[in-house]
């Protein structure tokens, strides 16, 4: 017997309980009689607790009063939501003056149009765009937040962020309609396009010249109030520290882990001190050695303002245990891909910028974006040692006169606000996976 | 195993007197392991060396130390004139201008197979996209897979991945290039068509130097066959003489179990 099947078997559709809604249920709730029973259970519980949670959320809710005893009055078994809308403002900008806020909303618009480009294919440049946002937004958001009189090197940065912004969002446009980067569209627009790379090179500078200097001339005709950073408070808070605990702790990770695996044994020594020592203290420890124990080295008369102090304590706590993620993916890349890359003549920064971290990143985006999250949430700390971030808000509701007590509903509100924060990035991070991994896929 | 491109006969070879690689007396130790003992090897410009012998010979670690991948302790590595050394910016110069193709491809699974190809000529050789892209297709059609450029190495077969590392290095107009095992890793059906790329590499005067079991491929292209074993260079000859009367007892031995 030699041939065993002259032609091929076509294919054959599944048995029901592969492909079907009815099949699922059957396999995965009620495949037997316990299951069938602890599906029953399980099903109660959650009427009961989301029933119950649904009640007294919405149903008998006070939304709407002007201290805590209307709510009581109102409703004796519901939440009193009224509270919590009442000090929103505060909730989401801290003390910061009214007639200011339109600064950090300013702000927030400005970040969301920057970053934009980089979730259009269409635009060129993605990575200067950035590179861009990290090296001048800060300044730019910084002095609209804190306003003041603006020295010299402030009314560089901040002139240099407009003409960045501006050649961005110019960017966004020529990418969005000719599907060309600026520099190409620019130089097509003034007939350049066929001149020598020298002189499209002068030509484009000469254009950023020219709106750097319109910028500075324009930033100088007006100054913004300043506001104390005591004054800023609240979601907004939060999203500053973390803001800049996360933009600044991934390329400081970086730089440790590369240190941590430097062939120099200084850079090692110091770098692997360093990230040990910070990786064993918690971060409250660091916290409270940055607000009180660090101005004591300093020279008499040098003040730095808590902000700062605390903000430099979760870059630096946060980027030790990037470091460590970074390493592990550092790790992950096979020896191989190390030689490929000296074999094409790449030195030690080529080939880790090019092609080392690219791929330990992306292995890694799962737990860095999972540290990511963890600094999100430990900025909640700061709270103890005096700032008033969303925390700090929330739990000095309770201590206002009219709504003395009430600690149940804004911090439910606040766990909400985090929920979508960190489910968000998490999201985002998956979606990044798949995206980043399309590639490697068979 | 015999390949097919034995039929093809001895590719025309264009050796000139300029000597492209110098080795002498070198010696080479891993920790207590005395891997290459007292290597003499002068390779012209567009001579081919094929290298043979038994696992763990040291014959890619020889060709590992050319380009420099591997340090040697003692005697002297000459490549194109360059004395290789603890000195950082000969070693860069010396692996631009050597080429090498690996076993395992080693291609960077995060980029295009052309973004691989240009990478090298556009950060080290700092030449503009547009003329290495250039390159690159000039070369990908050399090697038969030009509408291969906007897959990702994980796309392609492993001889197709290959006939790209080869490419990848071709695109650094190397003076030199070096094949470590390039079929070891392939599937039978594969290995031609690397074999068959390496072929018309050989036919236009590249010098080369192959670790590779394929005899058959050897006999085609080498103008030289070595025979390594325990670390040593056991027998030198021309590759008619090496297969139909090879000299050393070891030889022997090893072509009566590989053919």
């Amino acid at each position: 017997m030699a041939i065993v099947k002259a032609e091929r078997t076509p294919d054959r559709r599944p048995p029901v309980s592969e492909a079907t809604v009815l099949g699922w249920l059957r396999k995965n709730l009620f495949s037997s009689v316990s299951n069938t029973l602890l599906t029953f259970v399980m099903l109660y519980i959650i009427y009961l607790t989301v029933g119950g949670a649904f009640k007294w959320g919405v149903l008998d809710a006070t939304f709407i009063a002007d201290n805590r005893r209307e709510c009581y009055d109102n409703s004796l078994t519901g939440a009193c939501w009224a509270g919590v809308i009442h000090w929103l403002n505060n909730i989401f900008y801290g003390r910061y003056p009214r007639t200011e806020i339109w600064r950090i909303n300013l702000g927030g618009v400005l970040l969301a149009l920057w970053m934009a480009p980089l979730w259009i294919s269409r635009v060129k440049g993605k990575f200067l765009v950035g590179v861009s946002v990290v090296v001048f937004y800060p300044f730019l958001a910084g002095y609209l937040f804190s306003g003041g009189e603006k020295g010299l090197f402030m009314q560089i940065m901040v002139a240099s962020a407009l003409v960045a912004f501006a050649v961005n969002m110019a960017n966004m446009l020529a990418g969005l309609f000719s599907r060309q980067g600026l520099g190409t569209f620019a130089l097509r627009v003034l007939g350049q396009d066929k001149a020598t790379g020298k002189t499209q090179r002068n030509v484009l500078l000469v254009l950023i010249a020219i709106a750097f200097g319109a910028a500075f001339f324009w930033q100088m005709s007006w100054t913004i109030q300043s506001v104390v950073w005591t004054k800023w408070g609240g979601l907004f808070l939060t999203l500053v520290i973390s803001g800049i605990g996360i933009a600044l702790s991934l390329p400081g990770g970086i730089l440790l882990a590369l240190g941590r695996r430097s062939k120099l044994p200084i850079v090692r020594v110091l770098s692997t001190g360093f990230i040990e020592i910070f990786r064993s203290v918690p971060l409250i420890t660091v916290l409270f050695m940055a607000t009180t124990m660090f101005p004591l080295f300093m020279p008499e008369g040098f003040v730095l303002n808590k902000l700062v102090q605390v903000i430099i304590a979760v870059v630096l706590f946060n980027a030790c245990y990037m470091a460590e993620t970074v390493r592990a993916g550092l790790q992950a890349i096979p020896k191989e891909q190390f030689e490929g890359a000296h074999t094409i003549g790449l030195g030690y920064w080529g080939t880790m910028g090019l092609i080392i971290m690219p791929q330990a990143l992306k292995h890694m985006i799962p737990n860095i974006v999972g540290s990511f999250i963890g600094l999100l949430k430990d900025t909640t700390l700061v709270s103890i040692i005096g700032l008033f971030d969303l925390l700090g808000m929330l739990r000095s509701i309770s201590k206002d006169v009219p709504w003395m007590g009430l600690h149940k509903e804004p911090l439910i509100f606040g766990a909400i606000l985090f929920f979508i924060m960190c489910s968000s990035m998490s999201k985002y991070s998956r979606h990044l996976e798949v995206k980043l991994s399309a590639g490697r896929k068979r | 195993m015999m390949s097919e491109t034995q039929d093809l006969g001895h590719v025309a070879s264009a050796i000139s007197n300029e000597v492209m690689i110098e080795i002498n007396q070198m010696n080479k130790w891993f920790g207590q392991f005395h891997v290459l003992k007292d290597i003499n090897l002068t390779v012209r410009k567009g001579e081919r060396i094929v290298i043979c012998g038994p696992s763990g010979s040291g014959k890619s670690t020889l060709i590992r130390c050319i380009n420099a991948l591997e340090e040697h302790q003692e005697g002297d590595i000459i490549v194109d004139g360059i004395r290789l050394g603890k000195n950082l910016k000969n070693l860069d110069h010396i692996r631009t201008e050597v080429g090498m193709v690996f076993q395992t491809f080693n291609l960077f699974p995060h980029l295009t197979i052309l973004e691989n190809l240009t990478l090298g000529p556009i950060w080290v050789r700092k030449k503009s996209k547009a003329e290495a892209v250039e390159t690159a297709m000039k070369y990908l059609e050399r090697v038969k897979i030009p509408e291969q450029a906007d897959k990702y190495p994980g796309q392609l077969s492993g001889g197709q991945q290959q006939r790209v590392a080869i490419a990848r290095s071709l695109c650094m107009n190397p003076k030199i290039m070096l094949f470590d095992e390039p079929t070891s890793a392939l599937d039978p059906e594969m290995i031609k068509e690397v074999l068959d790329v390496m072929v018309d590499l050989a036919s236009t005067g590249m010098t080369m130097i192959v670790v590779t079991h394929e005899m058959g491929f050897a006999k085609t292209i080498a103008d030289e066959v070595i025979f390594m074993d325990a670390g040593e260079i056991v027998e030198k000859n021309a590759p008619n003489a090496f297969f139909e009367h090879p000299e050393h007892e070891r030889t022997k031995l090893f072509l009566s179990q590989i053919l």
